[in-house]
């Protein structure tokens, strides 16, 4: 598992209360009880933890899934260090 | 029971600066979202667009001593008072004025003001504030001018349930009217919520449309922020009968419920009760309403509710009657949303047209009633509704219908 995955499922863990062996890359947020403000905390704190911004289109909190998650994370991190 | 007449209407918003032209840009489909004039670009992270208020002078409507009073949200419910007062013809001088309330919805408050403060304060750490910014910027400002230009004695206030908060102070006002402790009110709502922290707390929701506002569209992206005000003078049939006064149409009902549930998500049932409440309240069946003015705010999750519960309150009635949102046209302005769309309710009572739900592009399965898509259709309506539904899940339903 890559650190990003690793990081982001301990921060999904913690907001959403749930063992962290739940947490699939297929599973979306919804799946793992995570709905409304809920998950729009999680993705503040994902932003906040990486220090990243996660434009509206790569967060599809109905059903995207929390691998897709991952990959937009890995974008705006690649893109942060070639800036 | 005493029955309630509106006998004027002003309004200030992104389609114009008095009522009428807020009603004909409303029958044209004309939007009033843009870019945001006065925030730099780069300080928003998306779109960065508003359906703010244009081509617009204080100075044109107040005199200096007045304005170093009056922050933008109390300007325009004063401009939106001013000429629903007009309008209206009435008079507050004597018993009369003891016996008129102030109500106004707002849901923000003194937003420019704050920002203003509280940019000298942590922004360029200066030690001095302006003496006035408290009067400018404290929630009852709008209800507090509004009584003192007019000279209105009665009880004054504001209600705030952040985009229910019109229709909260028409139903506070109805009451107030009909239990006999006053004979007319100036009621409405304001809001001037286009300002970098407010629009930055928005933002950091993700409701806030990138492109703009497609309520019950397929592709439609969430809400664009509006501002203005809207105001009315109601009064009892009989003191407008007895003035003389035209009326524009009977104020006949309002219904109000609380989700209890989540402090964002929508819920159709809580939506439905205000709606039935306001039918109950009104002494409307659910097939005399020809019109409803949605919330509509073009998030995926108010739209498809809220068509939920139309469904649940009119079964088979709901695709007979047509609804629309004017969100697209003048974005949603928060407290004052309810009051600006009674614009668009008593224009289609009057005028016989409904006011399209532009920006849209295709339909919807979870949003599938008639949206009046783009264009604006002529239609007799003797009776129509004005839907609000709030954040912290306050709902408040304003019903009107044509003068028998």
């Amino acid at each position: 598992m890559s650190t990003v995955q690793q990081e982001t499922f301990d921060i999904i863990a913690k907001q959403a209360k749930i063992e962290l062996d739940t947490i699939k890359p297929e599973s979306t947020l919804k799946d793992l009880g995570i709905a409304s403000l809920d998950a729009i905390e999680v993705i503040f704190d994902i932003e906040e933890h990486f220090n990243i911004n996660l434009p509206n289109e790569d967060t599809d909190l109905d059903n995207g899934t929390v691998g897709q998650l991952v990959e937009a994370i890995e974008r705006q991190l690649a893109q942060k260090t070639n800036e | 029971m005493r029955r309630i007449v509106i006998t004027g209407m002003g309004a200030i918003c992104a389609l114009g600066h008095d009522a009428p032209s807020v009603w004909k840009a409303m029958t044209e489909g004309r939007s009033g979202i843009g870019p945001i004039h006065h925030i730099q670009p780069g300080q928003l992270r998306n779109g960065g667009i508003a359906a703010e208020i244009t081509d617009y002078d204080p100075a044109n409507f107040f005199d200096e001593a007045r304005r170093a009073l009056l922050d933008p949200f109390s300007e325009y419910a004063l401009i939106a008072a001013n000429e629903a007062i007009r309008q209206s013809g009435i008079s507050f001088e004597g018993e009369a004025g003891t016996r008129t309330a102030v109500v106004i919805g707002t849901g923000a408050g003194g937003e420019t003001t704050r920002d203003d403060l509280y940019e000298r304060l942590y922004g360029e750490h200066q030690g001095r504030f302006h003496p006035l910014g408290i009067v400018r910027m404290m929630m009852n400002a709008p209800a507090s001018q509004v009584s003192m230009v007019h000279g209105i004695t009665g009880p004054s206030f504001v209600v705030a349930s952040a985009c229910a908060s019109s229709n909260h102070a028409f139903a506070q006002a109805a009451m107030m009217i009909r239990t006999g402790m006053i004979d007319a009110a100036v009621v409405g709502g304001t809001e001037a919520c286009i300002t970098l922290g407010t629009l930055r707390a928005w933002e950091a929701m993700r409701v806030l449309a990138p492109d703009t506002c497609r309520p019950f569209s397929k592709g439609r992206r969430g809400l664009v922020l509006g501002e203005g005000a809207a105001m009315y003078v109601i009064e009892t049939l009989e003191s407008a009968q007895k003035r003389g006064a035209e009326i524009i149409c009977e104020l006949v009902g309002t219904g109000m419920s609380s989700d209890a549930g989540d402090i964002a998500a929508p819920s159709d049932i809580g939506a439905a009760a205000a709606m039935n409440m306001a039918l109950r309240d009104g002494g409307l069946s659910p097939g005399d309403v020809d019109y409803v003015n949605a919330h509509g705010t073009g998030t995926v999750a108010n739209d498809s509710t809220e068509t939920r519960a139309i469904h649940r309150v009119f079964g088979e009635h709901a695709r007979e009657m047509v609804i629309s949102s004017t969100k697209a046209m003048h974005g949603h302005a928060l407290g004052a949303g309810g009051a600006i769309e009674l614009v668009a309710a008593i224009g289609a009572i009057h005028d016989g047209i409904i006011p399209p739900t532009i920006n849209y592009l295709e339909p919807d399965p979870a949003c599938d009633l008639d949206y009046v898509p783009n264009v604006a259709r002529e239609r007799k309506v003797d009776a129509a509704i004005s839907n609000s539904f709030a954040f912290g899940g306050l709902n408040a339903v304003v019903a009107v219908r044509r003068m028998a």
